[in-house]
C-alpha cells in the first residue's frame, strides 16, 4: 500500500508537526474503512486504492483544509503597503547608488570604470540588501498583528462610542518625513556601501577637490557595522510608515530597535582598529596645523575623546527619539 | 455542460451546507463515533459530505472544545471516537433553536401567500 504511504506524507508534511502523528493514523483508519467498503470482501486492488485517494482529493487541499486558517508572511492587509513602501526604498536606493556614482567620478574621473563596476557590485549587493530589510519591518508588524479570535471578539463587542476620534494631526506621521528619511539614510549607505574613504575631514583647494583625510579605518568590519546601523535606521522609518501614527507599541518598537543601534554601535566603537591610526599625523601631513601647536593640542585631544563623546549624543539622540514619540503620543489622544 | 444557473447554485449551496454540516455533525455525536461511521450516517439521513471535510471539521470542533475525543485501539484497526463535550451539548441546543427559527422565518420569506392562508399573518 505504498500509494497510501506516499497520501498520508502528502498530506501531513504541510502541517505542523505536533498534530502529524495523529492525523496520519486517523487518515489511514479512513482510507482502510473506504477500501474495505469498495472492495466488500473481495481482493484489495491497486485500482481500489486509486480510487479512494482520487474521492479524498488533492492531498495539498484536503491539508489546507487542516490548517484552517492562513498564515503569512506579509498578509493580504498589508501588502499594499507593502509594495508601496518597497517602492520607495528601490527609488531610494537607486538614487543612491547613483548619487554615489557621481561623487566618485568627480573625485576621481581617471578610474571611471572601475567606479562603473563598483556601482553594478552594489546594484546586486544594496538592493537586495534593501528589499530584505523592508520584508523584515513587515513581517514584524504581520507577526505582532492581532491574531483572529482576538479581533473577532473585539468586533462583536463593538460599540458606536468605540469610534476612534478622528486622528489628532499632532499624532500622525508625516508620510514625507519618514520617505526623506528613508532617502537620507540610503544614500549615506549606498555611500558606505562603496567606502568609508569618504566620511572625514575633506580638503578644496582652488583647483577643486584634494583629498580626504578619513575619520575611520578602511577596510575592516566597520563599515558591514555601519550597514547594519543605518539598516535598523531604515527600518524603523518603515515600521513609522506602517503605522501611520503614533502609539504606544509604536514607541516600544522604536525604542527596541534603538537599543539595538545603540549596542550595535557600542560594539563596532569598542573593537579595535575602528578609527583611522593615522587621522593626526595625515592632518599635519596636509598642513592643517604643525605639530605642538595650540590647534594640534585641542584637535588631538577632541579625536582621543571622539569614542565618548559620539556614545553621548548618540545616546541622547536615541533617548530624545523615544520621548519624542512619548510625547506626540500623548498629545494625539 | 451545466447552466450558469446551475453554477451559481452550486457555488452558494457550498457555502449553505458549510453552515449547516456542522448542526449535522453536532446531532450525531450523543454516542461516540468515529469519522467514517459518522459519513455513512449521514450519508443514510440524506446529508452527503465529503469525508475531506469532515475529518478537518472534526478536529476543529474538538480544538474548540466543543467536541472530545478518544482512541480507541482494541478495534480491527485504531480509530479515533468524538463525542459531545458538555459545552457542545449546549452550543447544540442553541444552534437547533437557532436554526428552527431560520427555517420559519425563510418559510415566511420565501412563500408569504402560505402565512395568509394560515390566517397567521
Amino acid at each position: 500500500m505504498e500509494l497510501i504511504d506516499r497520501y498520508i506524507y502528502a498530506v501531513t508534511q504541510k502541517l505542523p508537526e505536533s498534530q502529524r502523528e495523529d492525523i496520519a493514523s486517523e487518515l489511514r483508519g479512513l482510507i482502510e474503512d473506504m477500501l474495505e467498503e469498495r472492495v466488500n470482501g473481495r481482493e484489495v486492488h491497486e485500482e481500489y486504492v486509486e480510487e479512494v485517494l482520487q474521492e479524498l482529493g488533492n492531498p495539498k487541499k484536503l491539508a489546507q483544509k487542516y490548517r484552517g486558517t492562513k498564515r503569512y508572511l506579509i498578509g493580504p492587509e498589508y501588502f499594499d503597503t507593502f509594495l508601496y513602501v518597497l517602492k520607495i526604498v528601490l527609488i531610494a536606493m537607486s538614487v543612491g547608488i547613483g548619487i554615489s556614482f557621481v561623487i566618485q567620478i568627480i573625485i576621481n574621473p581617471v578610474s571611471i570604470l572601475d567606479h562603473f563596476i563598483e556601482m553594478i557590485i552594489s546594484i546586486f549587493t544594496g538592493l537586495p540588501m534593501a528589499v530584505g530589510w523592508t520584508i523584515i519591518g513587515f513581517a514584524i508588524a504581520e507577526y505582532y498583528q492581532e491574531d483572529g479570535l482576538q479581533e473577532l471578539k473585539k468586533e462583536q463587542d463593538w460599540k458606536p462610542s468605540d469610534l476612534p476620534p478622528i486622528p489628532n494631526p499632532k499624532g500622525s506621521i508625516k508620510r514625507s518625513e519618514s520617505i526623506a528619511g528613508i532617502v537620507f539614510l540610503v544614500i549615506i549607505m549606498a555611500v558606505f556601501a562603496f567606502s568609508t574613504d569618504y566620511f572625514g575631514v575633506w580638503f578644496f583647494q582652488e583647483n577643486g577637490f584634494r583629498g580626504v583625510v578619513p575619520f575611520l579605518n578602511e577596510g575592516t568590519y566597520v563599515q558591514w557595522f555601519l550597514l547594519l546601523i543605518l539598516g535598523l535606521g531604515i527600518l524603523k522609518e518603515v515600521i513609522k510608515l506602517i503605522y501611520g501614527k503614533w502609539s504606544y507599541h509604536l514607541v516600544m518598537l522604536i525604542a527596541i530597535i534603538n537599543i539595538a543601534s545603540f549596542v550595535g554601535v557600542l560594539f563596532m566603537i569598542n573593537g579595535p582598529d575602528v578609527w583611522n591610526p593615522n587621522f593626526i599625523n595625515e592632518l599635519i601631513q596636509r598642513g592643517l596645523f604643525t605639530e605642538g601647536s595650540e590647534a594640534f593640542h585641542v584637535v588631538t585631544q577632541i579625536w582621543n575623546n571622539a569614542t565618548n563623546w559620539i556614545l553621548a549624543i548618540l545616546a541622547i539622540g536615541l533617548i530624545w527619539d523615544i520621548v519624542d514619540g512619548v510625547i506626540k503620543t500623548v498629545r494625539s489622544k | 455542460m451545466m447552466s450558469d444557473a446551475q453554477k451559481h447554485m452550486e457555488k452558494l449551496m457550498q457555502e449553505l451546507r458549510r453552515g449547516t454540516i456542522t448542526i449535522g455533525v453536532l446531532s450525531q455525536l450523543s454516542e461516540p463515533q468515529y469519522g467514517y461511521s459518522l459519513v455513512t450516517m449521514l450519508g443514510d439521513k440524506g446529508i452527503q459530505v465529503e469525508p475531506g471535510t469532515l475529518y478537518p471539521l472534526l478536529r476543529r470542533l474538538e480544538k474548540q472544545g466543543l467536541l472530545a475525543s478518544q482512541w480507541d485501539t482494541n478495534d480491527t484497526r485504531p480509530r479515533k471516537y468524538y463525542l459531545l463535550s458538555e459545552t457542545g451539548k449546549e452550543v447544540y441546543d442553541l444552534l437547533v433553536v437557532e436554526w428552527k427559527g431560520i427555517v420559519e422565518s425563510l418559510n415566511h420569506v420565501i412563500n408569504p401567500k402560505g402565512g395568509n392562508e394560515d390566517g397567521t399573518d
